[in-house]
């Protein structure tokens, strides 16, 4: 494993990470795909859940919400572009986080009923993330991973 | 000695005043430092995602999308992007100006409908009367891209029911610190060009990644996963987002910019202020104090 892949991860906020991984994966519409050196190039939308980066054997997971994974050949090693709409390292979901992030899909989910169609699509956004931050939360929580 | 009092409760006034012109500049500078470093972090996602689209179709002339296809009719949907408070120097009126150009040019046969975000710009367009379909005044100091969801999925539902042929945006161009430009930008149907000119513009300064985009678009054959037109079709509508995401972080750094101007001139021209009254007060003292001495010695000279 001599080859790495550059990573990048992007929002339009601003970028999350860029770093030489071994091997990515990540939920993408049709199914999970994991990328490794001298992938073809590929283009593919996400769907919420985890990217999961292998950096020396180490697990580092990122929560994401929705957007691309572009995969291409740059001066010879494959580089990983994933365009999210949100990502967030897992280390930095707490419990706090978590708990708030609970509250907030709860209030949501409630206000959600309240209001009709109005803003509608803005609370399914929301709802959306703070239900993936939770779903990812939970899943890391056991494991190891790299911070 | 009445004239003195009544300067120097001036003076405390006007120094209370560029107080307060003070604090409202140091904070509109920190805000546009904010507003300005999110713009500029923006722009990698803007590129990367024009890379996508350009590599989805391999020629642009190619695509083929509502999103991207002309409309005959004049049918104009425009979002009208101003601030929620004034003392931001000429920053709304400026847009103001450029934005009814485009409403009375419409004027005769054609309908126009506007969007406002910001309090400002919302107030000036129902005073002339206009037709607002939706109004957005709580939009944070620091806006995510899923405080725009809201408007983007307004326009493109708008758009894609067919009820206007064109999305204008008219908002204010953050040059400098100094220079802002009033200006209307066409985001639906997403000219092929424009957006070319505007990634090549956010490029810039960050010039490696979009002379990558330039050069490799079409030589690589991607492999695509799922359905090409869903792909794109997502792709344009999240295009369409960051356009108006990105023109509402430059409105908000060129408000800010103009309001610490406008806060900056107003310190100083108060600054102005006090001096003059200073010398005024002084030389009111002065006159007290000449006139006193000559009535005593006046008296004095009439006693002896």
């Amino acid at each position: 494993m001599s080859q790495k892949i550059k990573l990048k991860i992007i929002t339009p906020e601003r970028l999350i990470l860029e770093e030489e991984v071994d091997q990515v994966t990540f939920p993408t519409t049709e199914g999970e795909l994991t990328i490794l050196p001298e992938h073809i190039p590929l283009i593919a939308s996400l769907k919420s859940g985890d990217v999961v980066a292998l950096v020396n054997g180490e697990p580092v997971p990122f929560a994401v919400v929705g957007g691309f994974v572009e995969v291409k050949k740059e001066d010879g090693a494959t580089s990983v572009a994933v365009l999210a709409d949100f990502a967030e390292h897992v280390s930095t979901l707490s419990d706090e986080v978590i708990a708030r992030s609970k509250a907030r899909a709860e209030e949501l989910r409630t206000q959600a009923e309240n209001k009709g169609v109005v803003d509608f699509e803005h609370f399914e956004a929301e709802l959306e993330r703070s239900l993936t931050r939770v779903r990812i939360a939970d899943k890391w929580r056991t494991k190891k991973y790299r911070k | 000695m009445a004239g003195s009092k009544e300067i120097k409760r001036r003076i405390k006034s006007v120094k209370s005043t560029k107080k307060i012109t003070k604090a409202m500049e140091l904070v509109a500078a920190s805000k546009m430092k904010r507003a300005v470093a999110s713009t500029l972090s923006s722009r990698l996602y803007a590129e990367y995602s024009w890379d996508i689209l350009t590599s989805l179709s391999k020629n642009l002339e190619e695509i083929s999308h509502p999103l991207f296809e002309k409309r005959e009719g004049g049918n104009t949907l425009l979002i009208f992007i101003t601030s929620n408070r004034g003392l931001c120097g000429a920053y709304n009126s400026q847009v103001t100006k450029k934005a009814l150009q485009i409403v009375k040019q419409q004027n005769n046969k054609n309908n126009l409908d506007l969007i406002t975000v910001g309090r400002k710009g919302d107030v000036a367009m129902r005073r002339i009367g206009r037709n607002i379909i939706a109004t957005f005044t709580e939009l944070p100091a620091n806006i995510s891209l899923s405080d725009v969801a809201p408007i983007s999925k307004l326009v493109l539902a708008e758009y894609t029911a067919g009820k206007y042929d064109k999305v204008l945006v008219a908002y204010t161009d953050f040059i400098s610190a100094m220079t802002q430009k009033p200006n209307i930008k066409q985001v639906l149907p997403i000219s092929k060009t424009d957006l070319k000119e505007l990634i090549a513009e956010l490029g810039e300064a960050h010039s490696t990644p979009s002379e990558v985009a330039q050069g490799k678009e079409s030589r690589i054959d991607y492999l695509i996963e799922g359905n090409r037109d869903k792909l794109l079709g997502s792709l344009a509508e999240k295009l369409t987002r960051m356009q108006i995401y990105q023109m509402l972080l430059e409105s908000n750094a060129s408000e800010q910019s103009s309001r610490m101007v406008a806060m900056k001139n107003a310190s100083e021209a108060a600054g102005e202020m006090i001096d003059d009254l200073t010398l005024v007060f002084n030389k009111a003292r002065q006159a007290g104090i000449t006139q006193e001495i000559s009535e005593i010695s006046a008296g004095m000279a009439s006693v002896s």
